[in-house]
């Protein structure tokens, strides 16, 4: 792993670090990250935050504060303006709010495109898609275009996809806000089993403080824009979860208290 | 006025709708037959308001300027009816397509490239667009002259010509279609350090295509058009149907001016429906507005 180990920093920042393993054995660490675009607007601001290996981080806080920006500084798709990064992308899954699906693939095409865009050779990208599109039930829509899924249906393609990959990393933002109620549910549990098995660091945006805590092992309050660490919320349930945990005092409890602390960060 | 107020109390004049309603065992899908008439009643009933329209001018012509206006018999005994002249018909008609296919293609490949190459550079798109326009509301007609006495009278200043009638389409819809991308799809790849080139051949273009095909069938419909003005202005030789309908003119043969127009006419439609069909099958399992029948 240390082999990889991305740190990425600030134009005008120090010297980047020599290929040693991430400060603390963490496997993403934002330090004093700011960042803000071109047109001047502030989208983060200070951000401080370690993720160690294989925990689950959920991120909530007020819509536009910075948390899609967060983990498009974290994945490299924008630059930040200030701070460093550490992070290892070479193995990173990221899902989008929508499946992002290449309308014009099968599913099995969707799956293998990744792999396709990392030169893996055919045989072993038909293998691992076979694998992971099991792993999310989707054996027997191999050949569907995605025009004929449901939501749900796409949104696992989109997961079968990034697991292709291996991840050690995988980051979701908002990934299932457009889905229904019980669909949601169901892909919550079905994340888990796969964070679980595949032994995955995630990072989490979400705007449902259930959703959050029934996730995730920690959770982080972002304050309004420009976005910084509020609060952090330790989660003390142990993996896997079961469904009947949403109904727990303990789960409400917690659920309150982080509702408490993101009304202050609306609030300011 | 008394009778336009809404009564307060609306519910009472709801229509009592309950009814039972049957089931299909399987949605059933169109029978060809269905398919056929709702893709071929609408145009035969539009062909034939135009065919009355037509005798209702022509009937209101006075006698000695009704042959500016040839009768259904006159067309087929003085045109389609003579073997000889349906040859020459089919024999110009492939002279006309060479060119209008010849220069479609033309402007097909320029036309792309120069999409391909804005999309990479984007200050070009600035650069060259008003040139597109400029080139596209110029009347054409009025430049053949010139081609002419610049480049002659050959097959290549008529391909020339129907290439700056069809080229606007094509860098136009592409563009357009290469712009649309999803952002996050552009994310994917980019995550992945693809390069410039691998998106495009895996995600821009093929998500354009559709788009491309619409282009596409814009510019054929219009290339026979183009080959068919390119020729008006060559009356000696043997020349495709522009020429035919200059000569029948100048020799009031209306009818056969108006069997060449009918050929032109057809040979559009069957360019345009062409690259229609083609689309369809390309996109149609992907793309829904390509799947509808038109
Ligand atoms: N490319 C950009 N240029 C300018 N402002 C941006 C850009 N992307 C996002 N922003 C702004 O940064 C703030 C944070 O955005 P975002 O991270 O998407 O918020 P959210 O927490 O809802 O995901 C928003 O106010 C947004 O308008
Ligand atoms: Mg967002």
């Amino acid at each position: 792993m240390s082999a990889d180990s991305t740190s990425t920093t600030a134009p005008e920042g120090q010297a980047a670090a020599d290929g040693a393993s991430l400060p603390g054995g963490n496997a993403i660490v934002f330090d004093h990250v700011s960042m803000t675009f071109p047109d001047g607007t502030e989208g983060l601001s200070d951000v401080n935050l370690a993720i160690a290996p294989g925990e689950f981080v959920s991120i909530v806080g007020p819509s536009g504060c910075g948390k899609s920006t967060l983990l498009k500084v974290a994945s490299g798709l924008v630059t930040h303006t200030g701070g460093k990064v550490w992070v290892d992308r070479d193995q990173l899954g990221y899902t989008f709010q929508d499946a992002t699906l290449l309308p014009w693939r099968k599913v099995q095409d969707n799956v293998e495109l990744l792999m396709e865009l990392r030169d893996f050779p055919a045989e072993e990208r038909r293998r691992i898609a076979a694998e992971k599109i099991e792993l999310v039930g989707l054996t027997g829509f191999e050949n569907h275009y995605p025009q004929r899924l449901s939501g749900g249906m796409k949104m696992r393609v989109s997961l079968a996809r990034s697991l292709a990959l291996n991840p050690a990393v995988f980051m979701f933002d908002e990934p299932f806000g457009a889905l229904d109620e019980i669909t949601r549910e169901r892909l919550n549990d079905e994340v888990i089993d796969l964070f679980v098995r595949e032994g995955f660091t995630g990072i989490f945006v979400t705007h449902s403080i259930p959703e959050a805590v029934y996730m995730s092992s920690k959770v982080v309050v972002m304050s309004r824009r420009p976005g910084r660490i509020q609060d952090i919320f330790e989660v003390p349930f142990a993996y896997p979860r079961a469904p009947e945990m949403r109904y727990q005092a303990d789960f409400s409890e917690l659920c309150g208290e982080i509702s408490l602390s993101l009304r202050k960060a609306i609030e300011g | 006025m008394s009778d336009t107020q809404i009564p307060a109390d609306t519910g009472k004049h709801r229509r009592a709708n309950i009814e039972s309603h049957e089931a299909t065992p399987v949605a059933p899908p169109p029978s060809v037959t269905r398919r056929l008439v709702t893709n071929l009643v609408p145009p035969i009933l539009a062909g034939i308001l135009v065919i009355l329209a037509y005798a209702w001018v022509r009937s209101g012509l006075p006698p000695h300027r009704q042959f500016l206006m040839p009768s259904g018999t006159g067309i087929w005994e003085l045109a389609f009816g003579i073997p000889d002249f349906v040859l020459e018909l089919l024999r110009r008609s492939v002279t006309t397509m060479a060119i209008a296919v010849t220069g479609l293609g033309l402007s097909i490949s320029f036309g792309c490239v120069m999409g391909i190459v804005m999309f990479r550079f984007l200050f070009l798109e600035k650069a060259i667009f008003p040139y597109l326009v400029v080139l596209q509301s110029v009347p054409v007609l009025a430049i053949v002259p010139l081609i002419q006495s610049a480049l002659g009278f050959g097959f290549m200043p008529k391909v020339l010509i129907v290439a700056l009638f069809t080229f606007f389409a094509v860098p136009t819809t592409l563009l357009l279609g290469l712009k649309s991308v999803d952002r996050n799809i552009l994310n994917l790849f980019k995550l992945q350090n693809a390069s410039w080139w691998v998106t495009l051949r895996k995600a821009c273009l093929p998500f354009a295509g559709p788009t491309l095909f619409a282009g596409f069938s814009i510019s054929g419909s219009l290339a026979v058009i183009a080959a068919i003005t390119s020729e008006l202005f060559f009356l000696s030789g043997e020349g495709g149907l522009g020429q035919l309908l200059m000569n029948a003119k100048i020799d009031f043969k209306y009818e056969q001016m108006y069997a060449a127009l009918i050929m032109a006419s057809v040979l559009s439609i069957a360019v345009y429906l062409f690259f229609k069909w083609l689309g369809n099958r390309l996109f149609s399992h992907w793309h829904e507005a390509s799947g509808k029948q038109q």
